[in-house]
């Protein structure tokens, strides 16, 4: 038994690289799979006794900034996103790319293949190679750790930012890794004498001096590449396996890679890119004239494969022997790499036993898609607006645990963070011209509203829409764990917030007229002030209306619900009409056996009472 | 293959404790001096939906196991069992937190692919010594009795120190009744 094995999470453990390596300023915006890395800094800095500045920023843009001016103190910085985060984020990494950095600076960008959790399977080391950043493909949470030393020293050395890429499989995957002890020392020093030091050809480049950057920066790239050849995170395992065909591969991908060909009885050389942008071409170029064919796996897109020089004949994405969608699980390796050893078929079947698979997917499982909890305000607030604009309304959405209000048909659209807004006023300008005057409903969360709605809503106000808008305010970040907003108490290692933003005040400040606080569990009530807020859409000084539907998260913050607790029956004389489960959806609510009524799960009720107003029978009581 | 690596799927809904079950199981093959690579589900399907964790011991990193290759699965919901008894290779054992026996058309299957499903409702059993949440525990004993799961109850019990110190008496007796099942 070793003390000192710890079991972490992969993102974790870039958090703990990151206190490691003596970054001082770290910074980002929540979204799966990324959201676990700043609170791994927090967790490791007070751990270690180190000082580092974190915060959960408004929006990654924001978060991107705050951090890269830390750099051109000279400090460590770095910020922490998911991929989608990164388009947000793009306008200053193209930006930094061309002014560079001066203390070693980290962007992280966690790739989603799948999709499991977003609305794209882009491929942050394309955004790299867009943006000409360097970028570093860890395959481990062990290997992602160390990526970080590798990645800080190359930023500082070229004064280049660099991104870190981890996948949902790697900042979701728990690896046993060995953890210097709380009292060790070693961690990379500051540099001497840190201050930021005016340099306006750099810092404030006019075009004149960005084409000077740019030169500047596509040489640094060169270099990189040549350092990159020799690099330890570029090597090839199995180097002396006689085959005609050769392997690339990165990321998470180069172990199912191993474990397919394991599988398959069947060693090849494989060259395992840690390194995917600037690709050493030289490196690539002498692996791959050892063989016939090039097999390349990679993901969620062709980064590598698109750099590869011309003359391999390459086997990939290309080509369709890698799949163009969806995550490179092991069946996919598995089948891709079968293929390519078996041109001439039949291939081997993948492990797995056919009439056993073919037996479970023809069985009537439940299916079961994420839903809101039990409890949630979200239900409360979306049933209300069915309610008060039935099922023709337009009902915009946007990004967050209330995307799920597509289960109560409550939610139309969702594009990106703070669409509901734009897209509402969108739809509002467009109806007006081809005269279609149905109610447009918009929704959005609170953390969501704070990262693009603001703009948003001024844009709508000051062009005339009309519209109602629904800010769900749940006092948290609630999809992705809990982390705190500009409107929270909080800050993002739990210290008391100086200064809290109130929505209403802002809401005001964007220029609306009509703004209500409301409960959405005051459900009757809540009917009463959408209609009025639709009135005021219509009324000839209207415009947009907004309703902050106020109600912290359930798992959040349960004392609300715990001190007035409402536990409910449903009467004999329920008749299983299931008006309630389609237009309620409470998880809690549950349809007999035998199909004749509906039951409460009490193992799941939360006893908020909410039910009650979802059977206009009237069968679902309080208990007494 | 390694005598000591094993693949393990842990399964059930969101907020039945998959993950803490895991990470006990994870703890338990550390503690013990193998290394372990775990894919865990985060994110919005942890809202209630499926969820499913692949446990690796003994060294091999990919993080996902390959259908058909799998030692184990440990379920605590039945109808998630089925979902994944394809994870499993032949001769493997499933563990599944159940009243009643799977749907009659797998029983050929499993018996032709010889995996073994042992059912134990371990709900029930939590919910006597009460609280349903340590219903993975009680799974967790009952596992451990079949060298399948590689792990055991004192490996078990020694990684609840670590992992439950909050609750830890009462974890303790879940897995004394799990070690102890029922109808075997």
């Amino acid at each position: 038994m070793n003390n000192h094995i710890e079991i972490l999470l992969g993102n974790e453990a870039i958090g703990l690289g990151l206190v490691e390596q003596g970054c001082r300023v770290v910074t980002g915006y929540p979204g799966t799979p990324s959201s676990e890395i700043l609170a791994g800094v927090i967790k490791h800095k007070k751990r270690l006794g180190r000082e580092v500045y974190t915060e959960w920023s408004t929006n990654e843009k924001v978060a991107f900034e705050v951090a890269l001016a830390a750099s051109w103190t000279g400090l460590r910085a770095a910020v922490t996103m998911k991929q989608v985060g990164l388009n947000v984020a793009a306008d200053p990494l193209f930006s930094a790319a061309y002014t560079g950095v001066k203390g070693g600076f980290l962007v992280i960008a966690a790739d989603d293949p799948g999709p499991y959790s977003s609305q794209t399977e882009q491929d942050s080391r394309l955004m790299a190679l867009n943006a000409k950043v360097p970028v570093f493909d860890p395959a481990t949470p062990d290997e992602a750790r160390q990526m970080v030393a590798h990645a800080l020293s190359l930023s500082e050395r070229y004064g280049t930012p660099v991104i870190l890429r981890p996948t949902t499989r790697l900042c979701h995957a728990l690896q046993s890794l060995p953890l210097p002890p709380a009292n060790g020392n070693g961690h990379h020093p500051d540099p001497p004498r840190i201050r930021f030091r005016k340099d306006p050809p750099r810092w404030a480049a006019t075009p004149k001096f960005r084409n000077l950057l740019h030169k500047e920066l596509n040489q640094k790239l060169r270099d990189i590449e040549a350092e990159f050849a020799a690099s330890p995170l570029n090597f090839v395992q199995y180097p002396e396996a006689d085959s005609r065909i050769g392997v690339i591969a990165s990321g998470v991908a180069y172990h199912t890679t191993l474990q397919a060909l394991e599988q398959l009885g069947a060693q090849l050389p494989v060259l395992k890119i840690g390194t995917p942008y600037p690709l050493p071409r030289a490196l690539v170029s002498e692996f791959a004239s050892r063989f016939d064919t090039v097999v390349v796996i990679e993901e969620p897109d062709a980064c590598i494969e698109l750099q590869v020089p011309s003359g391999v004949t390459l086997r990939g994405r290309g080509d369709g022997t890698v799949p163009g969608a969806g995550e490179l699980a092991p069946e996919a390796v598995y089948r891709a790499l079968a293929q390519v050893l078996h041109p001439h078929g039949p291939t081997p079947p993948p492990p797995r036993d056919a009439q056993l698979s073919e037996l479970i997917q023809s069985l009537p499982l439940p299916a079961r898609p994420p839903r809101l909890c039990p409890g949630c305000g979200h239900r409360s607030a979306f049933f209300a607006m069915k309610r008060s604009f039935g099922p023709r309304a337009i009902y915009p959405g946007d990004i967050g645990c209330y995307t799920l209000g597509t289960n109560l048909r409550a939610v139309d659209t969702f594009v990106d963070m703070g669409a509901s807004i734009t897209m509402a006023h969108g739809f509002y300008q467009a109806n007006r011209l081809v005269g279609d005057s149905r109610p447009i409903v918009a929704a959005i969360g609170d953390s969501t509203f704070l990262h693009s709605g603001v703009s948003a809503l001024i844009n709508a106000v000051h062009t005339g829409a009309r519209f109602v808008l629904v800010i769900l305010d749940n006092h948290t970040t609630a999809m992705t764990g809990f982390q705190p907003t500009a409107a929270s108490d909080l800050l993002a290692d739990g210290e008391h917030a100086p200064r809290k933003v109130s929505l209403e005040k802002l809401v005001r400040a964007c220029g609306v007229e009509f703004v209500e606080v409301t409960d959405p569990y005051q459900q009757e009530t809540f009917v009463q002030v959408l209609k009025a807020a639709h009135q005021f859409t219509r009324s000839p000084d209207g415009g947009v209306a907004v309703i902050i539907a106020n109600r912290p998260c359930v798992l959040y913050d349960p004392t609300p619900v715990r001190e007035h607790p409402i536990p409910v029956v449903i009467t004999e004389e329920c008749d299983g009409c299931r008006y309630c489960l389609e237009a309620f959806e409470c998880p809690a609510l549950v349809l007999a056996p035998d199909s004749s009524r509906v039951d409460v799960n009490y193992e799941i009720c939360i006893e908020c009472g909410q039910c009650i107003d979802a059977c206009y029978k009237g069968f679902i009581l309080a208990a007494t | 293959m390694a005598p000591n690596s094993r693949k393990i799927i842990i399964c059930g809904l969101g907020g039945q404790g998959v993950i803490f079950l895991t990470r006990l199981l994870a703890r338990a093959a550390v503690d013990s001096g193998h290394p372990v690579m775990v894919s865990e589900t985060h994110g919005m399907s942890q809202r209630g939906g499926s969820v499913i964790s692949h446990l690796k011991i003994g060294g091999n990193q990919a993080p996902l196991i390959q259908p058909g290759t799998a030692d184990a699965l440990l379920s605590l919901d039945p109808d998630e069992a089925v979902r994944n008894l394809h994870y499993l290779s032949p001769g493997a054992a499933a563990f599944v937190n159940a009243h009643s026996e799977p749907p009659p058309d797998i029983r050929p299957h499993l018996e032709r692919l010889d995996i073994r499903l042992h059912c134990l409702p371990a709900n029930r059993i939590a919910l006597e010594l009460g609280n349903v949440a340590v219903a993975n525990v009680v799974l967790a004993g009952f596992a451990s009795r079949h060298p399948a799961l590689g792990l055991s109850s004192d490996d078990l019990r020694r990684a609840l120190h670590t992992n439950a110190k909050r609750n830890l008496e009462l974890n303790l007796k879940a897995l004394e009744r799990g070690v102890g099942g029922s109808r075997e």
